[in-house]
Formats: structure tokens, C-alpha cells, sequence
């Protein structure tokens, strides 16, 4: 019996140990966490560049569109609006009326891929933010501008971010804008192919 | 009259009617909640007292124990139990009321007599101040310690009743037989097992520690 | 020991000698030392705010507030205006004398605790002689002032928040004693200034904490859950109760809720530091430096530099202490209410008296190292 209850006693301390142990590393978790790099992006001063293949926004050119219907059929949801009429002079489709309502687009970018003219195409253009959700139905006209470019913009700190940033380099501030990012650019790639052969 | 004996009146004054004015308060207020607050406003006065009379050891204690446990306890218990409830009017209700005033007022005559006529033999030494701390350990522990340990009894007791109380586990499902007697002195609970010593299942503690 | 600067005595000194009587130039006195500590605490707060964001966001890789003054710095300051200014409602159908009563009671004694904490020999508003009981005692009105806010509400997340709040109060209140007690048995006295003096003369190596493992522990356990700290801020764990106590709060009495629990913090830091951290000595002892440099003891500018070293001390001390409990609560998840119960009555409490029973027996046993 007493045997049992040291047995109980010592048990009891080895967890009481274990516990504090276990808060002790997660204590050394959070204090190393204190050392790292801030990954804060202080948005409207600061912004991330995006990736080439940014899904933003989608671009469209009125006087390229044939009316063909493409997007339509390959979006999920069926959204673009397409609004023509047949034009019997020149015996062709007449657009009036182009929109995507980007309240409920989820740009996964088939309409782009489908396109056979290439009427359509992506932005980087991803702060959609309004008062209204139905301001986000995005008429041929709204639809043809362009985004302001985040490297242009001179009240902007454009900022790279993972694979763009230069080997080793885990800081984007202050980056020289010409220095190069890590690994070969795609082009080059293509340079070394054609070489090979 | 110096600067120390002035504060000393008006504090007292205003203690003694903090006092007063809070007990009448406890008592005469129809709502029960207010009255268990008012009643922590007494015990505040008193310990006020208590540092009048340069007793600030006994002050301390009389507002760790009376406000900081009593009234918490009691402002617990009100608190897990006040259902708002409309009581049936009773007939002849007023008697009470006058019958508890008629006996109080004749208590309070009885003690105040007794106050005014008892020769008090009113000590003359210098109050103890900080040095209270030692006298009173001292006292406990040699000529009051009969009553200091038969009054941690008392708390050990009431404790241990406390702990029956809260460990007692009613078994709705299985039928209490009237042929079978419980024996008696013991509460109808679950037998409990130990702790289990198995290292693999892990006690409570450990579950409170990693949280 | 030199008992250092006299700031009290020169004061009076000064006033007496510009023709005041006695009683007056005291009564002049009084206040100042408390009007600064008032201050002093408050500042406390404020800077503590600003740390509890600035190392909130360091452990989650963030920046934290930025551009409200340089590093931030104006954050709480931001916060308190806005607090202020700020519509104070008081829900209908609830009790508009204990509601308002209520933070004032949890606010006050708080205060009233500064009392006690010593900044160097002669920096403390009082040194009484119940000194850290005072404290103890103190602590345990706070929970009356949360029961009244909690039913005063008339919401059930209050009430619950307000009972879970006392209980916990209560609960940990215990251990907090025992472990405050161990101390206490070793510096023989409840005074606090009696309680760093003794730990004094060794540096470093003279501090309570090498003497009181156990107790330190538990003491700083006991002190989080009494501040309902992080892992133990279950009476006002939002995903349960929205706010506990403070859900039907706004305004500035939501703004008092919010000082006490600051105020506590850097209250129960403080008197962690003297009770376990040699309070204002520095870890090296400074008379052994004056003595290496070649100054003597009782040169007045040696005061001074101790002094101000002592108040330097105690408080890079206590924010040391609120840097750790910060860190914790990024560290440790909530508990849950009956695993702070056990963790309280059944790993706490007998581990406590068990240190008190120990601590006794060193005491008994080795006058000379647990202070006979």
C-alpha cells in the first residue's frame, strides 16, 4: 500500500515536470517567434507586387469581342452578361452590352483561357472593395480600364515577395528594383533550350 | 486639537454612520442583493474601526475573512438561488415586522445599559501597533491555543461536511429499494475508485497544466 | 546599510524652515507621494498597453500600432481619450447604482495596494506594518465589485462572467497566501521593505527565488489567475461568455474594468519583484562597487545614483515579470474552468503547503541561510 502511493506521488511528479516542460518549450516557440522578420505589408503606403499570373480583376476589349458566347459557356456559373443583336447588314453579331458582376466571379480565369479572340484578360487589380455589392457588376466600360500598375504608382512602396526576391533575401524593403530575383527567368530558360539544340 | 485628532473625529463619524446607516440598510431593504452588499459595507466600516483603534493587523484579517469569504459566500449563494418568487400575502403580515422591532428596540435598551453602567476598565497601555503581529501569534499560541485549534477544528469539520456534501452523487437510475436499508451515517454515492496509478492515463493534473 | 535618502524628513525640514508649523508642513507632504504614485500607476499602465501590443505583435511576426506617435507610443494614450469620450450606456432593467458602483469597487482597492510597494529604503507611501497582508487583503474585495458588476448587468454572460470571476478569485487567493507566507516566514515580517532588506547584501545570489523555487512558481501562477491573465481569463473567455462581467460595460466604466486588470498586473509584477527578486537591489550588491571604484559610503551623489538605480531596478524588474506573463499568453491556451479549479485546489494548494512545511523545516534547520 504505501509502496502504491509513493508510486502515485512519483507519478504525479513526473507529469507536474513533463507539464511545466512542455510550457517551457512552448515558451521557447514564442520567444523565438519574437526574432523574426515582421511580415506586415502596411497596406495602402506598402503594396505586394503580384506574381505574372496574378488572377485579378478581369480586362476586356469591346471591339475585339465577337459574341461568341465562349465565356459563358466555360464559366462555372454562367456569369458574363452578353447582350448582342444580329446585325443583318453586315451579317454579324452586334455587341450592345458586356458585364461580369465580380461580387460573384470567382476568377478561376476560364473565360480568359477560352477566349478566341483574347478579349478578355486578367488584371492585377485586386482591391474590389465598395460600398454597394452591386457596384461590382462591372459594365464594357468599367470592364476596358486598366488598373493602375503598383510599380508605377509614386504614392505606392511596391514590394516582392517570396520567389521574387534575390537568393538568400528575405527582407523586401529597400531592394535595389534591379536586383535580380533568384533562379533563372523564364525567358533564359527558353534561351538554354533553343542553345541546346 | 492637532491635525490627527481632527481626521480621527470626523473619520470615526464618518465610520460610525457608514456603520449604521449600512446595517439599518441590511436589514430593513426588501431586496436581498442589496442587503448582502450592504452587509460587505459594514464589515468595511468595521475594519475602519478596527485601524482606528491602531489595530491594522485585525483590521487586515476582518477584510480578507468577512468580506473577501463571507460575504462573497453569501452573495454566492444568493446568487446561485434567487428566483424571483411572488409570495403569498400572509394575514396579520404587519405583526412580524413590529414584534422583531419591539424585540431589537428592547435588545438594543438592554445592551446599551449594560454599556453605560458596567464599569469599564479601560486599559491604559499604549496600543501595540506593529508590533500586534508578534503578540497576537504569541497569544495563540500559548494561553488562547485551546480556542485557536478548537476553532480550525470547527473549520476542519465544517469543511469535511462540505466536501461529503459536493462528492455526493445521486443514482436516479437504480431503484432504492425500501427492504434494503441504507446503512446508516452514510450517503447514497457511487463507490469511487483511487486515482488510477496506471501511467498511461492521465490524471487531472496534467490535463490542467497543458490547459 | 546607510538607510539612503530621507526625501520625507528633508522635505518637512525645508518647509519648517521657511516658517511653516509642523502639522502643516506633514500635511503638505501626504499627498505628494501619493498623487505621484496615483501617476506612477497609471503611467504603468499605459506603458503597459503599449507593450502587451508591441510584444503581442512580436510574437505573431506583426509591426503592432505604428504610426500613433513614434513606435506607437500614443496608442493607449489614443485608447484612454476614446474611452473617455465615449458613450457611457447603462442597459435598461439594470441596476443603475450597482452597475456603476461595481467597477469602482473592483478599481479601488487596487490603488489602495500601491500603498505597500517600495521603490528603495525610504520610497514607499507607508511602510506598514501588515505591508503585504495589506495587499492580500485588499485583493480579496475585488471580487464583491465583479459580483456586482456581473448581477447588475441583468444579462446571464455577466452573471456567470461575475461568478466565474469570485470563484476564481477565491480560489487562487489561497495559494497566493501560502506561497506570500513562505516568504514572509523567512524575512520574519510582513513589511515589504523589511521583506527586500533581507534578501539584500548578496546581489544576485541573495534574492528569494533561489531560496523559494516552489513558491515562485506558484506565486506567479496564483498572481496571473487573480489578474485574470491569459491562460486563466475565463471569466471573460469570449467564445463562452462574449465578455463575462464586462459585456453590458462601456465607456469609461468598461475603461476602469479595463485599468484594474492593468493596474493589477503591474501591481501583483511589482510585488513579485520584491518578493522574490530583491525588490530594488541591483544584482550586483553596490556597495561592493562603490567600495572597488573607491567612494565612500556616504557620499551624497552615491545616494542619489542608488536611489534612482532602485526605482530603475524595481521597475525593470516588474516589466520583466509583465514581459513573461505577455508571453504566456501567446504561449498557453485557455484552460478550462474545472481544469483551473483542480489546477488551483488540488496541484497549487497542497503544493503550497507543502512549500510552507518545507520552508519551516529550513528555517528551523538552517538558521543562517533562511533567516533564522
Amino acid at each position: 500500500m504505501p509502496l502504491k502511493f509513493l508510486k502515485q506521488v512519483s507519478d504525479y511528479a513526473k507529469e507536474t515536470v513533463q507539464a511545466a516542460r512542455y510550457i517551457g518549450q512552448g515558451l521557447s516557440v514564442t520567444f523565438d517567434h519574437m526574432r523574426r522578420r515582421p511580415i506586415t505589408v502596411q497596406y495602402p503606403y506598402e503594396k505586394l507586387i503580384p506574381s505574372e499570373r496574378f488572377r485579378g480583376r478581369i480586362h476586356f476589349e469591346f471591339d475585339k469581342c465577337i459574341s461568341c458566347e465562349v465565356c459563358v459557356r466555360v464559366c462555372p456559373i454562367n456569369l458574363p452578361v452578353v447582350d448582342w443583336e444580329f446585325d443583318k447588314a453586315s451579317k454579324k453579331k452586334k455587341l450592345n452590352h458586356y458585364s461580369i458582376d465580380f461580387g460573384v466571379c470567382i476568377f478561376c480565369g476560364n473565360c480568359v483561357e477560352f477566349c478566341p479572340t483574347n478579349c478578355l484578360s486578367m488584371t492585377e487589380e485586386y482591391d474590389l472593395s465598395t460600398y454597394d455589392r452591386h457596384e461590382l457588376n462591372f459594365d464594357n466600360v468599367a470592364l476596358g480600364r486598366l488598373p493602375y500598375k503598383v510599380t508605377e504608382d509614386p504614392m505606392v512602396t511596391p514590394l516582392r515577395e517570396l520567389v521574387y526576391l534575390p537568393k538568400g533575401v528575405m527582407e523586401p524593403h529597400g531592394l535595389p528594383t534591379d536586383a535580380r530575383r533568384a533562379g533563372m527567368l523564364p525567358e533564359e530558360i527558353a534561351q538554354q533550350e533553343a542553345n541546346k539544340k | 486639537m492637532n491635525l490627527a485628532e481632527g481626521v480621527q473625529i470626523v473619520s470615526f463619524g464618518i465610520l460610525a454612520v457608514m456603520m449604521i446607516g449600512t446595517a439599518l440598510g441590511v436589514v430593513l431593504l426588501p431586496n436581498i442583493v442589496y442587503s448582502a452588499f450592504l452587509l460587505g459595507g459594514v464589515f468595511i466600516s468595521i475594519a475602519g474601526m478596527y485601524l482606528l483603534l491602531n489595530a491594522d493587523f485585525v483590521a487586515a484579517a476582518q477584510v480578507l475573512i468577512y468580506i473577501g469569504a463571507v460575504n462573497v459566500l453569501i452573495l454566492f449563494a444568493i446568487m446561485l438561488v434567487n428566483k424571483r418568487e411572488d409570495f403569498a400575502p400572509l394575514r396579520n403580515a404587519w405583526v412580524r415586522p413590529v414584534f422583531t422591532g419591539l424585540v431589537s428596540v428592547g435588545l438594543f435598551a438592554l445592551l446599551g445599559t449594560m454599556v453605560l453602567v458596567t464599569p469599564w476598565a479601560l486599559s491604559t497601555q499604549v496600543s501595540a501597533g506593529d508590533s500586534a503581529i508578534f503578540l497576537i501569534g504569541q497569544h495563540f499560541f500559548t494561553d488562547f491555543l485551546l480556542p485557536f485549534e478548537l476553532a480550525s477544528i470547527l473549520l476542519l469539520m465544517a469543511m469535511v461536511g462540505a466536501i461529503i456534501l459536493a462528492r455526493r452523487e445521486f443514482l436516479p437510475d437504480q431503484v432504492m429499494s425500501p427492504t434494503k436499508q441504507q446503512p446508516i451515517l452514510t450517503l447514497p454515492e457511487r463507490p469511487r475508485e483511487l486515482v488510477s496509478v496506471s501511467s498511461d492515463k492521465s490524471s487531472n493534473l496534467d490535463d490542467g497544466r497543458r490547459g | 546599510m546607510n538607510p539612503g535618502i530621507d526625501l520625507q524628513g528633508t522635505f518637512i525640514e525645508t518647509l519648517m524652515d521657511l516658517g511653516l508649523p509642523a502639522g502643516v508642513a506633514k500635511a503638505i507632504w501626504m499627498p505628494l507621494p501619493m498623487g505621484l504614485m496615483l501617476i506612477g500607476a497609471t503611467m504603468g499602465v499605459l506603458v503597459t498597453t503599449w507593450l502587451e501590443r508591441k510584444i503581442s505583435a512580436a510574437a505573431q511576426q506583426r509591426i503592432g500600432p505604428d504610426f500613433m506617435g513614434p513606435f506607437g507610443l500614443l496608442a493607449p494614450v489614443a485608447d484612454g481619450l476614446k474611452l473617455v469620450f465615449k458613450e457611457d450606456v447603462v442597459p435598461a432593467k439594470s441596476d443603475r447604482i450597482l452597475f456603476t458602483l461595481g467597477p469602482i469597487i473592483v478599481v479601488i482597492p487596487i490603488f489602495l495596494s500601491y500603498l505597500i510597494v517600495p521603490f528603495g529604503q525610504n520610497l514607499v507611501i507607508t511602510d506598514v506594518g501588515t505591508g503585504i497582508f495589506l495587499w492580500i487583503s485588499l485583493s480579496s474585495i475585488a471580487p464583491i465589485g465583479l459580483l456586482m458588476a456581473g448581477y447588475a448587468s441583468n444579462n446571464k454572460y455577466a452573471l456567470l462572467g461575475g461568478l466565474r470571476a469570485a470563484a476564481q478569485s477565491i480560489s487562487y487567493e489561497i495559494p497566493l497566501a501560502l506561497s506570500v507566507l513562505a516568504v514572509v516566514m523567512m524575512s520574519n515580517s510582513l513589511s515589504t521593505i523589511d521583506i527586500v532588506e533581507q534578501q539584500s547584501g548578496y546581489g544576485i545570489l541573495g534574492w528569494n527565488i533561489w531560496r523559494q523555487p516552489a513558491g515562485f512558481v506558484i506565486f506567479w501562477i496564483a498572481a496571473l489567475a487573480e489578474c485574470e491573465r491569459m491562460p486563466f481569463d475565463l471569466p471573460e473567455a469570449e467564445e463562452e461568455l462574449v465578455a463575462g462581467y464586462q459585456t453590458e460595460y462601456s465607456g469609461m466604466k468598461f475603461g476602469l474594468f479595463y485599468l484594474s486588470s492593468y493596474v493589477n498586473l503591474v501591481l501583483s509584477a511589482l510585488l513579485f519583484a520584491v518578493l522574490y527578486l530583491g525588490g530594488w537591489d541591483f544584482p550586483i550588491p553596490l556597495n561592493l562597487l562603490a567600495n572597488l571604484v573607491g567612494v565612500s559610503d556616504d557620499s551624497s551623489w552615491l545616494q542619489v545614483v542608488d536611489a534612482s538605480l532602485g526605482i530603475i531596478m524595481t521597475v525593470f524588474k516588474a516589466y520583466f515579470l509583465v514581459f513573461l506573463a505577455i508571453l504566456l499568453r501567446w504561449t498557453v491556451p485557455r484552460v478550462r474552468i474545472d481544469q483551473l479549479l483542480d489546477l488551483g485546489w488540488k496541484f497549487l494548494l497542497p503544493v503550497g503547503l507543502a512549500n510552507l512545511l518545507l520552508t519551516a523545516a529550513l528555517k528551523l534547520t538552517f538558521p543562517v541561510a533562511f533567516g533564522g
